[in-house]
Formats: structure tokens, C-alpha cells, sequence
């Protein structure tokens, strides 16, 4: 039965990217749409794809402090994408809370709600930041496979 | 009994199955790459598309709970077989030609529009919303293509027919054969009209940009298929593949099916003219325009190609 490890390598050579933004500034979204739309950071070459709906997606890119209003939308939204996926926390936001971290209406730490595999700090964080996140996502989703 | 052996290998080994899926698969390879190459982007490997097909086969299928899940999970099988057999119908000049017994043009033309028919179902099915507005684009794109799709192809078994003494023939064999003594109807300036819808047709029927109105990803977010995960997901992406070698090999076969009489010959010269129709109507259209509102590509090809394909036919039948 060795075929089947050859085409779990394989198929950790498409992973499909959606983004969710719980709560975020836009400052990271607009760093994460740079990062696949320009052609000087092209993710395609991973075989990444943006992709429009949440049951297309495996790693979940998501960015904000997750404020208490988009809590329930968030936590249906990651339910909604089937296993196995692999999470990317990008920014500070949810790491912390960034700037917004003292604020009533958030609710940052966002892996006390959701597990988060891979953090990507910085505000924004750069493209590049972004990219070794998304390849740090690959590798662990291979041993999900 | 060899005859149904010899339709059985048609459907399921070549040209039909494992040959046009590898084949579809590996056109969308190219057409991401040389997208990619002409945004100046390195672009995906080759071989992205089935990197993405074997993905999806390691997924969970979801299934939603407003969905009819028998609906809901057999359709895309129904779109796979219908273009497995649809892909057993083109012939490949000096290589392929259909048995009789599998049907004709007519037959094809049918087989054509079960994806759209199984992309409305699957879309209703889903019990989306957006799988709803995707299937009601779909149906009013369908009624605007299915018409010049229709008289192009009467447009040709006439003009066929005619020339070798008779009324109309659609038998493919019978067109490839005409053209291949007479010359191919990519010259013949009464063809001309016809080739021309044609060119507006198959980036519709495939859902390439300017016209992939159905499953906009950023506005209906895929549409029909938005409830898909997983391996039946995988069956779409399929589906597709197929599709695209069967529409051009369609075109090919109706319009400039010249080629070699060797068999490697014919085959390469068939894929060669794949690629090329495939690059100028699919990847530079595709990143050359943005997409239509549904109203306007519905007025759009109730204008210019329906026009063009009835003044085809009029054409053919006058002269």
C-alpha cells in the first residue's frame, strides 16, 4: 500500500486558501489578497487558490481580534469547512488583540474558540511573513492527511 | 459483440475516460500556467489540476442539512457519464472515428447540455441561496447558447448534406470525410458566420470569464457547486475537464478537422489545434475581459451569435 502516502504528498501540493475576517481592520486582508494577487509574491506556484466557498477550503487564513459580533457567524463559518484543514492566525489581532486588545467588543485570544495551528504576528505582517505561514500550514496539514 | 467491447473502450479508455480526463486536466494545466506567464506570475506546476482532483478525493463530503441529499450527491455522477460517452462521440481525424451505434451530432448536442442541466440541479439541491441564483443564471445563459449551438450545427450537416447530394447529415464521420475531400470549412467564407458564433459560444458553454456568469466566485461564490466538498467536488472538476475536450474537439470536428493520414500524426496534429484553440478562446479571453451581468450576456448572445448563426444557416441553405 504504498500509493497512498505518494498521493497524500501529492495532494498536499493544492491547498485551497479562504480568508475570514473576524472583525479585522482590513489592514491584514489587503496584505493577504497582495500576497496571491500581485505577481512579485504569486502563492499559485504552491498550488494555492483563493476559493470563494468555505467547503472548497483546507487552510483557513483568518485575521481580526474576533469581535463579539462576528463570534457566532466565525465559529459557523469554520465549522462549514471539512476536515482535514489547517488553521493561520494572521496578525496580531488574533494573537492578542492588537491594538484593539483592551476593548470590549473583542474577544482576542481567538484559539481560546477556534484551534489555531499556525500564528503569523505583525501589523500587517509582511507578504513574505505570510507566505512561510501558509508553507508552515502545509506541512502540518501533510500529517493530517 | 466486439463492436459493443470496441464502444465500452470508446467510453471508458480512449477517446473518452482516462484519455479526455488526463486530457482536460492537463489543458487546464497549460491555461492556468500561460495565465499565469501572461500576468507575469511563475504560475502553478503543470500538473496542478490533478494535484487538485487527488486533494479532493482525501476531503470529507458535506452534506448540507437543507440539501436532498440523493439529489444532491448523484447529479454529478449523471454529469460525468453523460460526458464520458459525450467524449466517446468526437471523433479524431485519421485516428477515431464513432461507431454509429453510440449516435451522431444530434446525439452530442443533447449530451452538451446535461452539465447545465446538471449544474441547475445540483445547485437547487444544495438548498444555497446562491446555489439558487446560480442555477436561474445558468438556465437563462443556457437558453441564450443552446440556440446558435443548435443552428451551427444544422448550419454545417447542411451545407455537408447538400454537398454530397443529400439534405442534411449528421453523422460526423460523414462531415470530417466532406471536408477532408472538399476542404475544411474553416476557408469556405459561407461558413464564416457559423465559425464566428462558434468562437462566441465555447467560452459560454465552458464557463470561461466573460461569460462564467453561473459560478462567479465573487459575487455568487461558485454558485451551483458552492455546497460541494470533497470527492463530489472532485466529480465537477471532472465533469468539466471533459467537457472542455469535448466542446473543442466539437469545433475541430466541425470546422477544421484536417489532418495527416498517420495515426501519431492525426493525434498530434489533433491536440496541437486542442491547444491552440483552447489558448486563443479560453486563457487570453478569460484574462483579456472582465464578466457580464447576466442581462447583458443573455442580450448580448441573443444579438451577435444568434444572428450570426442564423445568417449562417441562411447562407447554407441559399447557396
Amino acid at each position: 500500500m504504498g500509493l497512498i502516502p505518494d498521493f497524500k504528498k501529492i495532494a498536499t501540493r493544492s491547498p485551497w486558501l479562504y480568508r475570514i475576517n473576524a472583525g479585522s481592520c482590513n489592514g491584514c486582508d489587503v496584505e493577504m489578497a497582495t500576497t496571491a494577487l500581485i505577481p512579485r509574491y504569486d502563492v499559485e506556484r504552491l498550488g494555492c487558490q483563493y476559493c470563494g466557498s468555505p467547503k472548497h477550503a483546507d487552510i483557513v487564513l483568518i485575521s481580526g481580534p474576533l469581535t463579539v459580533r462576528v463570534k457566532d457567524a466565525v465559529l459557523r463559518m469554520f465549522d462549514e469547512i471539512p476536515e482535514p484543514k489547517v488553521t493561520v492566525a494572521v496578525g496580531v489581532c488574533p494573537i492578542s488583540g492588537g491594538i484593539f486588545r483592551e476593548s470590549y467588543a473583542v474577544l482576542a485570544p481567538i484559539d481560546q474558540y477556534i484551534p489555531i495551528d499556525v500564528n503569523v504576528p505583525g501589523c500587517p505582517p509582511r507578504p513574505q511573513a505570510i507566505i512561510a505561514g501558509v508553507a508552515k500550514a502545509i506541512e502540518i496539514w501533510r500529517e493530517r492527511l | 459483440m466486439s463492436n459493443q467491447i470496441a464502444i465500452l473502450l470508446a467510453v471508458l479508455l480512449f477517446p473518452g475516460g482516462v484519455f479526455a480526463l488526463a486530457l482536460g486536466l492537463a489543458l487546464k494545466g497549460v491555461d492556468r500556467r500561460v495565465a499565469a506567464r501572461l500576468q507575469s506570475r511563475v504560475g502553478p506546476p503543470l500538473m496542478q489540476p490533478f494535484f487538485d482532483i487527488i486533494k479532493l478525493g482525501f476531503k470529507r463530503t458535506m452534506v448540507p442539512a437543507a440539501a436532498n441529499e440523493t439529489v444532491f450527491l448523484y447529479t454529478p455522477l449523471v454529469g460525468v457519464v453523460s460526458m464520458l460517452i459525450a467524449a466517446a462521440l468526437v471523433p479524431i481525424t485519421s485516428v477515431y472515428a464513432p461507431d454509429a451505434a453510440i449516435g451522431n451530432l444530434l446525439v452530442l448536442l443533447y449530451l452538451l447540455m446535461i452539465p447545465g442541466i446538471v449544474l441547475m440541479i445540483a445547485g437547487s439541491a444544495s438548498g444555497s441561496p446562491y446555489g439558487a441564483i446560480g442555477f436561474s443564471r445558468e438556465m437563462a445563459l443556457m437558453i441564450a447558447y443552446e440556440g446558435p449551438l443548435v443552428l451551427i450545427a444544422a448550419a454545417v450537416a447542411i451545407r455537408t448534406g447538400m454537398g454530397m447530394g443529400g439534405w442534411a447529415t449528421f453523422s460526423l464521420n460523414d462531415i470530417i470525410a466532406y471536408q477532408q475531400t472538399h476542404g475544411a470549412f474553416l476557408f469556405d467564407p459561407v461558413m464564416w458566420p457559423a465559425v464566428a458564433a462558434f468562437c462566441f459560444f465555447y467560452p459560454a458553454n465552458l464557463g470561461i470569464v466573460p461569460f462564467d456568469i453561473p459560478e462567479a466566485e465573487t459575487e455568487v461564490l461558485e454558485g451551483p457547486i458552492i455546497e460541494y466538498s470533497g470527492p463530489t467536488l472532485a466529480l465537477f472538476k471532472v465533469m468539466s475537464a471533459v467537457k472542455k475536450v469535448v466542446v473543442l474537439g466539437l469545433g475541430i470536428a466541425l470546422f477544421f478537422p484536417l489532418a495527416p493520414e498517420s495515426l501519431v500524426g492525426g493525434l498530434l496534429v489533433w491536440l496541437i489545434k486542442m491547444a491552440v484553440l483552447m489558448l486563443i478562446g479560453i486563457t487570453v479571453v478569460r484574462l483579456s475581459t472582465g464578466r457580464m451581468r447576466i442581462d447583458q450576456a443573455f442580450v448580448f448572445f441573443l444579438k451577435w451569435p444568434l444572428l450570426l448563426a442564423v445568417a449562417s444557416l441562411a447562407v447554407v441553405v441559399v447557396v
